[in-house]
């Protein structure tokens, strides 16, 4: 046991190692490239120059700004859309009702890029914030729907029956069991929803024209011609994303699934 | 009278039928004794799980009713514990929150319930394991907790459905007598769903012997040797053969319905062997 768990460790840190050299190759690359002047400048700039485009922005304080408000955004859109996709996989998991009438609109709004529902926010709510918030919890609420209503009906039959002779019935039942047996699979459902979100939110900013945000600076620096300062974006959107992804989901989900077993 | 079984039936909708529908079990009456430990044996598709979820209160039959000590049954209650295939051990909780939980909800103290669980646990010789969580567990053990669950809750009947097919024989062996130690400590009733003839013939005092589907009773058998009993008694090695060929000619009706019509049974002395399958 403790010798392959040893053996595991030693087998990620050379996967991990691996990773980091494939970076830093490719940093070195790219340098190359530009430094042996195969690319016009200013067009496709050195990592060099990115770096001091992103600490420019840092300097200015215009980077925490951005950041800021867009995570802001995100954490106000994301949670409505956590609220209202659960509720509504729920409901389509539970009821076959449900499930025959707003089962085919889910799965056809899930079909629609969530940016396409823009113009229409902007004529309905008006050109502000709402709009942007809309768009980010149309991108995430119905793909979350979709992950806990799967998540639901794949509870397995076991814990039901278990639930039951054990006396478990109608609230204390979802509270206790339902919910717990779900929890792996709509943490998957979860992430998916913020990535959705995130996508989306970086749509939206870069369409709006009077407030900042991480996809504003992008474009920003395209309105500049400034491309060190796009890249320095596009790399922040990357790390932000990654951040999220990896450090608050796949930490929550891998410590589900080690306390369920399902890993180790 | 612990149970009363009258004239359940269940049916089962069936898309490839006639009339879309194909009879699972029954008719089928039966009484089980208070304290006996009954044993129900059929071949595969007769119904024997259903007619055990009709008695849990899991399933509601089309024709009949279940009485257990006079009262009627018509959903999971807490005087019927239920131990299935699957040892179904809840992973977010640990070993013993595992077999807290039911008794949480009926309304036990934190310390009741963590007394009470750990001399079930005891009970199955797990306490060891009280704060692992299940996947730690092996299959033999997570059935030992899934067993200790059901009975603190105290039931009246303890019902279960092939508890131990999906075990190696040697963890099958063990469980066995631990079941025949609890079930003469506890005086529980037990209902005892399995396909196994040597299980039902070591463990039980009387055999409900089913037909191939739709289940009915073919014979009850008593089983007439004295506990606590050997599995190396050939007498009981004997019996099992007996009614090896009773569930033979039933297994042998649902072959013949489902197989080409050219199949028919293997020859006789392949299988009349007394001392096969101790």
């Amino acid at each position: 046991m403790e010798q392959r768990n040893s053996v595991d460790r030693e087998g990620r840190l050379r996967v991990v190692a691996l990773q980091l050299a494939f970076m830093v190759v490719l940093l070195i690359v790219w340098h190359a490239i530009v430094a042996m002047g195969f690319v016009t400048r200013y067009l496709v700039p050195s990592p060099v120059d990115v770096g001091k485009a992103a600490y420019d922005l840092f300097q200015s304080g215009v980077l925490w700004k951005s950041v800021g408000l867009s995570l802001y955004r995100m954490i106000c859109g994301y949670s409505v859309s956590l609220v209202l996709g659960t509720l509504l996989g729920i409901l389509l998991a539970r009821n076959w009702v449900a499930k025959a009438t707003l089962g085919s609109l889910v799965l056809a709004l899930q079909s629609l890029p969530s940016i396409c529902w823009l113009p229409f926010a902007l004529l309905w709510v008006g050109i502000d914030e709402r709009a942007i918030l809309a768009v980010v919890i149309l991108g995430a609420t119905f793909s979350i729907a979709t992950a806990t209503e799967n998540a639901v009906r794949n509870v397995p039959p076991i814990y039901l029956k278990v639930g039951q002779v054990l006396g478990a019935r109608g609230f204390t039942f979802a509270r206790d069991i339902l919910f717990f047996a779900a929890l792996p699979e709509w943490l998957g459902g979860m992430k998916l929803g913020w990535s959705f979100a995130w996508r989306s939110l970086m749509a939206a900013e870069l369409i709006r024209q009077d407030a900042l945000g991480i996809g504003r600076l992008l474009e920003i620096g395209r309105a500049f011609n400034d491309v060190p300062m796009m890249l320095a974006s596009m790399v922040l959107i990357v790390a932000l994303g990654m951040a999220v992804d990896w450090g608050i989901f796949g930490v929550l989900e891998r410590q589900v699934r080690r306390v369920y077993g399902l890993e180790k | 009278m612990a149970i009363e079984v009258k004239n359940i039936s269940r049916t089962y909708h069936a898309q490839n039928t006639k009339n879309g529908k194909v009879a699972a079990l029954g008719p089928i009456s039966l009484t089980v004794r208070e304290r006996e430990f009954f044993a129900i044996l059929g071949p595969s598709g007769c119904g024997k799980s259903t007619l055990l979820n009709v008695i849990a209160g899991l399933e509601v039959p089309d024709t009949g009713e279940v009485l257990v000590e006079g009262r009627v049954v018509d959903r999971p209650g807490p005087d019927r514990a239920v131990v299935f295939q699957e040892p179904g051990l809840m992973p977010w909780l640990t070993v013993r929150e595992n077999v807290e939980y039911g008794l949480k909800l009926r309304g036990l103290s934190p310390e009741e319930r963590r007394e009470r669980a750990l001399q079930y646990l005891k009970m199955v010789h797990l306490t060891k394991y009280a704060d692992a969580r299940p996947h730690q567990l092996s299959g033999g053990m997570r059935q030992r907790v899934s067993i200790a669950r059901a009975l603190a809750l105290e039931p009246r009947v303890l019902l279960m459905d092939e508890p131990f097919s999906a075990l190696d024989a040697q963890t099958r062996d063990l469980l066995h007598d631990e079941l025949q130690r609890i079930w003469s400590e506890t005086h529980v009733t037990i209902v005892f769903v399995t396909h196994n003839i040597n299980e039902a013939v070591y463990l039980a005092d009387r055999v409900l012997i089913m037909t191939a589907p739709p289940g009915q009773m073919r014979r009850i058998v008593r089983v007439p040797f004295a506990r606590p009993r050997d599995k190396a008694l050939p007498d009981l090695g004997i019996f099992a053969a007996m009614l090896h060929k009773e569930i033979k000619e039933e297994v042998a009706k649902v072959a013949a319905r489902e197989l080409d019509p050219d199949w028919t049974p293997a020859s006789p002395q392949q299988t009349l062997d007394p001392a096969a399958g101790i």
